[in-house]
C-alpha cells in the first residue's frame, strides 16, 4: 500500500479507538461526580452535627472565649473563592490550547490554595482554645480540619497536574484530570462556603 | 488480522485453547470475573470465622452460667461476631456476586473502572486482618457491640492509644473506603454501559437491586464515616463529642450510626431480593411476574429506607412524636417489599418448578423471610418494641433475615451460577442435603429466639436467668447443627470444582446474557457487544433476547 | 374470576382466618405475667400483630407448598410455562391492602403508646391521658430515683430517705421514677410490665407506668454496659398499699449496709486469685450503702 493512501480498516479502527476512548473519559467523570456527591454527605453530616449541638448544648462557647474574629477567614474565604474563578481560566486556556496561558492561572490558584492553607493555619495557632475545649472546640477544629484537608488534597492535585501538562501529548485523551481536579476545587469552595457562614456568619 | 476490539493485554494464556491459570486468583487481576471470585472466597472464609464466633456464643449460652469463656471475651465474641459477619461476609460477598454478574448481565466487558475494583477488593483481607489483628490489642478487642455505642465504646480500660475500639474504627473505616469505590464502579457501570439495546427496563432484577444497593451504600456511608471519625476523635484525643462527662451527646451518635446501618440492611436485602427475582424465573420456567413493578419497588425501598432509622432508638433518648413518625415510615417500607413477595409467589404459581439445590435454597429463603417480615412489623410498632427492644426477639428477626433470607440466598445464588463461574457441575445430592441441614439448623437455632425476646431474655448477655434455658438448648443444638451444613457445601464446591462434570453454556435453560456465552467465560466476556432486542425473563415465548447471539463467543479460544 | 376459584379462595381464607385468631388468643401466653396496666394494652396489641401475621404467613406459605407439591415439571418436560408477565389488577389490590392494613396498624399502634403515657426523654408533660392509672396516682410525690451504675441498681425514696437495691412499688397506683445513669447508657427493663427506657448519662428522665399485680417481677439492664451486663439484674417488688407504707418504714429504720453486688463479688474474687482470665476490664463500682436489699446484706 503506497504511503499516501490511507488505510480505511486503520481509519475506522482509529475512529472506533477515539469513540471508546470518549466514553472512558465520560464514564471516569461520572464516577467522579457520584464520588464528590457521596463525599458531600460526610460534610452534611458534620455539618447537622455542629447545628445540632450549637443549638442544644448549655455550654456552647469555652471559658474565656467570646467568638470568633472574622476579619482574616473573611479575606481567606475571598482568596478561595476568587480561586474558584482563577482555575476556571485556567481550563479555559487549556481547553484552547493554551498550555502557558494554563500553567500560570493554574500555578496562581495552586498559589492561593496555599495561601489559604497558611491562613487557616494561622488562624489555629492564634486561637485560645483546642480541639477538646468542649463541643464548640471539638466541631470547630474538626470542620476546619477535614476541609483543610481537602484543600490541601486539591493543591497536590493540582500539582501532579502541573507536572503532567510538561509531558508530551498528555492531553491525547481529553483533559480529565484538570477537569476532575477543577472540579474538586469548586467543591471544596462550595464546602467553605457553607462552612464559613455556619461557624463565622451564624455566631 | 488482529481484533481491535478485543483487548489481550493480560490473559495469562500462553496457548490458544488453553484454561486461564488458577494462579490469577491471588494477583491483582483486573478482570471482574476473577475479582468477583476472590471477593466471594475470601468473604467464605470470614464467614467461617465469623461462624467460629458464634459457636462460642451458643457454647456459652447452652448454659445459664457465663461458665465457658470470661465475660470479657465473651463480649468480644458477639462484637466481633457481628461485625465480621457485616463487613468480611455478607458486604463482600454481595460485592463479589455484583462483581462477577453484573457486566455479563448488561453486555459489557468489564467494569467501568477495573482497577479501582481491583483496589477495593484488596482492602477486604486488609481491614480483615486489622480486624483480627486488634486481639492482640492492649485489652483486647473491641467488646462494645457491633454498634459501638460511646459511653461503653469509649471506656478504653486498658489506656492504651492503639487500642481494640481503635484497630475496630480503622478497620470499619477502611472497609467503607472500600465500598463507596465499589459503589462509584457499580453505578457508574450500570448506568453508562449497558449494551446497545439495553434500555433500563430491559435490565435484569439484580442489575436493578444491584444499583439500588449502591446507591444507598453512595448517600448512607459517609453518614456513618462522619459519626466514627467523631467517636476516633473521642476516643483518641479527647474531644466531646459523644462523652456526656465533657457535654457531649450519645445519643447525637446513635442517630448517625443508624442513619447509615438501617439503610445498611436494605444494600445486604436489596441483591437478595434481586437474586430471588433471577432464580425464581428459572426454575419455574415462567416470567418475573411484573417485573416493571418489582423493579421500581427497589427504587422505592431506597427513598423510604433513608427515613426509617429512628426504629432502632424507640427506647432510646427520643421524643414521643418522632417514635410515632418513624414508625409510621417504618411501617410503610413493608409495602413495597410485600409486593415482591407476592411477586415471587405469583412467578411459580402455575408454573413448572424444579426444585435443584438453587431453587430449594431460594424457595426457603423466601418462607424465612415472610417469617422476618412479619416479626419486622411487630418490631416496627413502637410499643411492641419498647416491649421487645434489646431482647433476643430482635436477635431472632434480624437473624431470620440474615440468616435465613440473606445466607440462603447467596447459597442459591452460588449454586445457580457455579457452573458459570467455575465451567463445573456441583452434585446435586450434596447440595440438597446441605439445603436440608441448614433449613433445620437455622430454624432451631433462630426460632426459640422469639419467645425468649418475648419473656424478657436480654440480647448480648453471657448470662441469663435459669428460666430461659430450654429454649437456649435449642437454639444451641440448632447452632452447631448450622455449623456442620457447611461441610456438605464446602466438600461440594471444592471437589466439583476441582472435578466435577464439565459445564455446558447453558445448564438451566435459563435467559440471560450471562448464558449466551461459556462457562466460564473467556477473558474479554464477548467476541462482540450483544445488542439486546427484547425484554428480559421471556419464558413462555420464543423470542431470542439478543440479535447477534452466535457471534458472541469469542472465537479463538476453546474451554 | 372463575366461581370455583372465588368458592376455594373464600373457603381457604375463612380456614386460615380462624387458625390466625386461635393463634392470636395463644400469643398471651407467650408473654410474662400481665403485671402493670401497660401489659395489658401491649399484649392486646400483640395479639392482634400475630393475629395477622399468622395470616399473611400462612397464606403465601400455603400458596408456596401448593405449588411447590402440585406445579412440577414433568421428569421429562423441558418445555416452558405460560408467559404471563403479570396483571394490573392483582398489582393494584396486592399494594392497596398492604398500605390499608399498614395505615390500621400505625393507627392503633398509636393509639396504644398514646394510652401507656410511659412518658420518656424530653417530656415532662403528660401528652395523653394516663389512662393507663386505674385509680389514684401519687402525683405530688417526688419520683423515685432510679440510679444506674456500672454494674448496679440502686433506688432511692427521697421522701423517706431511703436507698436500697430492690425496687419496692405499690400496687394500682402510678409509679414514678426519674432514671439516671452514672456513667454509661443502661436500659431500664420490666419484662412482666412492659415498659423499658435507656438511662442515659447526662439526662434526667422521667419515666411511669401502673402495676397492678402483686408479686416479684425481674429488672433487667436492657442496654448493653460493658464486661457484666448481663449480672446487672434485680427484683421489683409489688405489694399492696399498706404493705408498702410498711415496708418504707422498716427499711427506714434500717442502718445502711453494704448490698451484695454480682458483678463486684466476682471481680473482686477474680483479682484475689491473682490471674483474671479475661481482658482488662472497667472495674466494678463499690456496691451501694443502703437500707434494704433483696440479696444478702453484709456488714460494712
Amino acid at each position: 500500500m503506497s504511503s499516501t493512501e490511507v488505510d480505511p480498516v486503520v481509519s475506522q479502527q482509529t475512529a472506533v479507538e477515539v469513540a471508546h476512548e470518549h466514553e472512558e473519559t465520560d464514564n471516569r467523570m461520572f464516577g467522579f461526580i457520584i464520588f464528590l456527591l457521596s463525599e458531600s454527605v460526610i460534610f452534611l453530616s458534620f455539618f447537622v452535627g455542629y447545628i445540632v449541638y450549637k443549638t442544644t448544648t448549655l455550654d456552647w462557647l469555652p471559658a474565656g472565649v467570646t467568638g470568633l474574629e472574622l476579619r482574616e477567614p473573611a479575606i481567606n474565604t475571598v482568596v478561595l473563592v476568587s480561586s474558584s474563578f482563577v482555575i476556571y481560566f485556567a481550563e479555559r486556556y487549556l481547553h484552547r490550547e493554551n498550555l502557558w496561558g494554563f500553567r500560570a492561572f493554574w500555578l496562581l490558584t495552586m498559589a492561593m490554595g496555599s495561601y489559604f492553607l497558611y491562613g487557616q493555619a494561622v488562624e489555629w495557632s492564634s486561637l485560645e482554645f483546642g480541639i477538646t475545649d468542649g463541643l464548640f472546640g471539638g466541631t470547630f477544629y474538626l470542620l476546619t480540619g477535614f476541609h483543610g484537608l481537602h484543600v490541601l488534597t486539591g493543591v497536590i492535585l493540582q500539582l501532579i497536574m502541573l507536572g503532567r501538562s510538561f509531558i508530551p501529548g498528555n492531553y491525547d485523551n481529553g483533559e480529565f484530570g484538570v477537569a476532575a481536579t477543577s472540579l474538586f476545587w469548586h467543591f471544596v469552595d462550595v464546602i467553605w462556603i457553607v462552612l464559613f457562614l455556619l461557624i463565622y456568619i451564624w455566631q | 488480522m488482529t481484533n481491535v476490539l478485543v483487548d489481550e493485554t493480560s490473559n495469562n494464556l500462553n496457548q490458544p485453547g488453553e484454561p486461564e491459570s488458577w494462579r490469577r486468583f491471588f494477583t491483582f487481576s483486573t478482570d471482574h470475573k476473577v475479582i468477583g471470585i476472590q471477593y466471594i472466597v475470601t468473604a467464605f472464609f470470614f464467614f467461617l470465622v465469623g461462624g467460629i464466633f458464634a459457636m462460642v456464643i451458643r457454647g456459652e449460652l447452652i448454659t445459664p452460667e457465663a461458665d465457658l469463656v470470661d465475660r470479657t471475651v465473651y463480649n468480644a465474641m458477639f462484637t466481633l461476631h457481628g461485625t465480621v459477619m457485616l463487613f468480611l461476609w455478607t458486604f463482600p460477598v454481595l460485592s463479589g456476586l455484583a462483581n462477577y454478574l453484573v457486566p455479563l448481565m448488561i453486555g459489557a466487558r468489564d467494569m467501568a473502572f477495573p482497577r479501582l475494583n481491583a483496589v477495593a477488593f484488596w482492602m477486604v483481607p486488609v481491614f480483615g486482618i486489622v480486624l483480627m489483628g486488634s486481639f492482640l490489642a492492649p485489652g483486647g478487642p473491641s467488646q462494645a457491640g457491633w454498634w459501638a455505642y460511646p459511653p461503653v465504646s469509649l471506656q478504653n480500660p486498658s489506656g492504651a492509644l492503639i487500642n481494640g475500639q481503635f484497630l475496630w474504627l480503622l478497620a470499619v473505616a477502611l472497609s467503607g473506603v472500600s465500598s463507596i469505590m465499589g459503589a462509584v464502579n457499580i453505578v457508574t457501570t450500570i448506568v453508562r454501559m449497558r449494551a446497545p439495546g439495553m434500555t433500563f427496563f430491559r435490565m435484569p432484577i439484580f442489575v436493578w437491586a444491584v444499583m439500588s444497593a449502591q446507591i444507598i451504600q453512595l448517600f448512607g456511608l459517609p453518614a456513618l464515616t462522619a459519626g466514627a471519625v467523631m467517636l476516633l476523635f473521642d476516643l483518641t484525643l479527647g474531644t466531646a463529642f459523644f462523652d456526656p462527662i465533657k457535654g457531649g451527646d450519645p445519643i447525637l451518635f446513635q442517630h448517625f450510626f443508624w442513619f447509615y446501618s438501617h439503610p445498611a440492611v436494605y444494600v445486604i436485602i436489596l441483591p437478595i431480593f434481586g437474586i430471588f427475582s433471577e432464580l425464581f424465573p428459572v426454575y419455574a420456567r415462567k416470567p418475573l411476574f411484573g417485573y416493571k413493578v418489582v423493579a421500581i419497588s427497589s427504587l422505592v425501598i431506597v427513598a423510604l429506607s433513608a427515613v426509617v432509622w429512628v426504629h432502632h432508638m424507640f427506647a432510646s433518648g427520643t421524643p414521643g412524636w418522632m417514635r410515632m413518625l418513624f414508625m409510621f415510615s417504618t411501617m410503610l417500607i413493608s409495602v413495597p417489599t410485600g409486593i415482591k413477595v407476592f411477586a415471587w409467589v405469583a412467578t411459580i404459581w402455575g408454573g413448572k418448578i424444579r426444585l435443584t439445590s438453587a431453587m430449594l435454597f431460594a424457595l426457603g429463603g423466601l418462607v424465612m423471610f415472610v417469617f422476618a417480615g412479619i416479626t419486622g412489623i411487630m418490631l416496627a410498632s413502637a410499643p411492641m418494641d419498647i416491649h421487645v427492644n434489646n431482647t433476643y426477639f430482635v436477635v431472632g428477626h434480624f437473624h431470620y433475615v440474615i440468616f435465613g433470607a440473606t445466607v440462603m440466598g447467596v447459597y442459591a445464588a452460588l449454586y445457580h451460577w457455579f457452573p458459570k463461574m467455575t465451567g463445573r457441575m456441583y452434585n446435586e445430592g450434596l447440595g440438597q442435603l446441605h439445603f436440608v441441614l441448614t433449613f433445620i439448623g437455622a430454624n432451631l437455632n433462630f426460632f426459640p429466639m422469639h419467645p425468649l425476646g418475648l419473656e424478657g431474655m436480654p440480647r448480648r448477655v453471657a448470662s441469663y436467668d435459669p428460666e430461659f434455658a430450654f429454649w437456649n438448648v435449642i437454639a444451641s443444638i440448632g447452632a452447631f447443627l448450622l455449623g456442620m451444613s457447611t461441610l456438605p457445601f464446602i466438600l461440594n464446591m471444592v471437589g466439583s470444582w476441582v472435578q466435577g462434570e464439565k459445564a455446558p453454556d447453558n445448564p438451566w435453560r435459563a435467559i440471560g446474557i450471562e448464558w449466551l456465552v461459556s462457562s466460564p467465560p473467556t477473558h474479554e466476556n464477548f467476541e462482540v457487544l450483544p445488542i439486546v432486542v427484547s425484554d428480559p425473563y421471556g419464558y413462555g415465548k420464543s423470542d431470542p433476547l439478543v440479535s447477534n447471539a452466535d457471534a458472541l463467543e469469542v472465537a479463538h479460544e476453546q474451554h | 374470576m372463575k366461581l370455583r376459584t372465588g368458592l376455594i379462595l373464600t373457603a381457604a381464607a375463612i380456614v386460615l382466618a380462624v387458625i390466625s385468631l386461635w393463634v392470636g388468643q395463644q400469643a398471651y401466653t407467650w408473654m410474662p405475667p400481665q403485671a402493670s396496666a401497660e401489659s395489658i394494652l401491649v399484649d392486646n396489641l400483640f395479639s392482634f400483630l400475630v393475629t395477622i401475621g399468622t395470616f399473611i404467613f400462612l397464606g403465601v406459605f400455603v400458596a408456596i407448598a401448593y405449588a411447590v407439591l402440585f406445579q412440577r415439571a414433568g421428569k421429562y418436560d423441558f418445555s416452558d410455562g405460560p408467559h404471563i408477565e403479570g396483571n394490573v389488577t392483582l398489582e393494584v389490590v396486592w399494594t392497596a391492602i398492604p398500605f390499608a392494613l399498614v395505615i390500621w396498624i400505625a393507627a392503633y399502634s398509636f393509639q396504644i403508646y398514646d394510652q401507656m403515657s410511659i412518658l420518656g426523654p424530653m417530656e415532662h408533660v403528660h401528652m395523653g391521658m394516663a389512662e393507663a392509672a386505674p385509680m389514684g396516682s401519687n402525683e405530688g410525690d417526688k419520683p423515685i430515683e432510679v440510679l444506674a451504675r456500672q454494674w448496679t441498681w440502686e433506688f432511692r425514696y427521697p421522701e423517706q430517705n431511703i436507698n436500697s437495691t430492690e425496687l419496692h412499688l405499690p400496687s394500682n397506683q402510678r409509679a414514678t421514677l426519674l432514671l439516671k445513669s452514672e456513667d454509661v447508657i443502661h436500659g431500664f427493663f420490666v419484662p412482666a410490665f412492659r415498659v423499658k427506657q435507656d438511662v442515659i448519662p447526662g439526662e434526667d428522665i422521667i419515666f411511669e407506668f401502673t402495676p397492678v399485680r402483686e408479686g416479684k417481677y425481674r429488672l433487667r439492664d436492657s442496654q448493653y454496659s460493658g464486661t457484666y451486663f448481663a449480672a446487672m439484674q434485680t427484683d421489683v417488688v409489688v405489694e399492696s398499699p399498706e404493705a408498702h407504707r410498711q415496708w418504707l418504714a422498716e427499711a427506714a429504720a434500717q442502718p445502711p449496709m453494704v448490698a451484695y453486688n454480682e458483678a463486684y463479688a466476682d471481680y473482686t474474687k477474680a483479682s484475689e486469685k491473682g490471674s483474671r482470665a479475661g481482658w482488662k476490664t472497667v472495674p466494678p463500682a463499690p456496691p451501694p450503702l443502703v437500707n434494704y436489699s433483696g440479696s444478702p446484706l453484709t456488714q460494712e
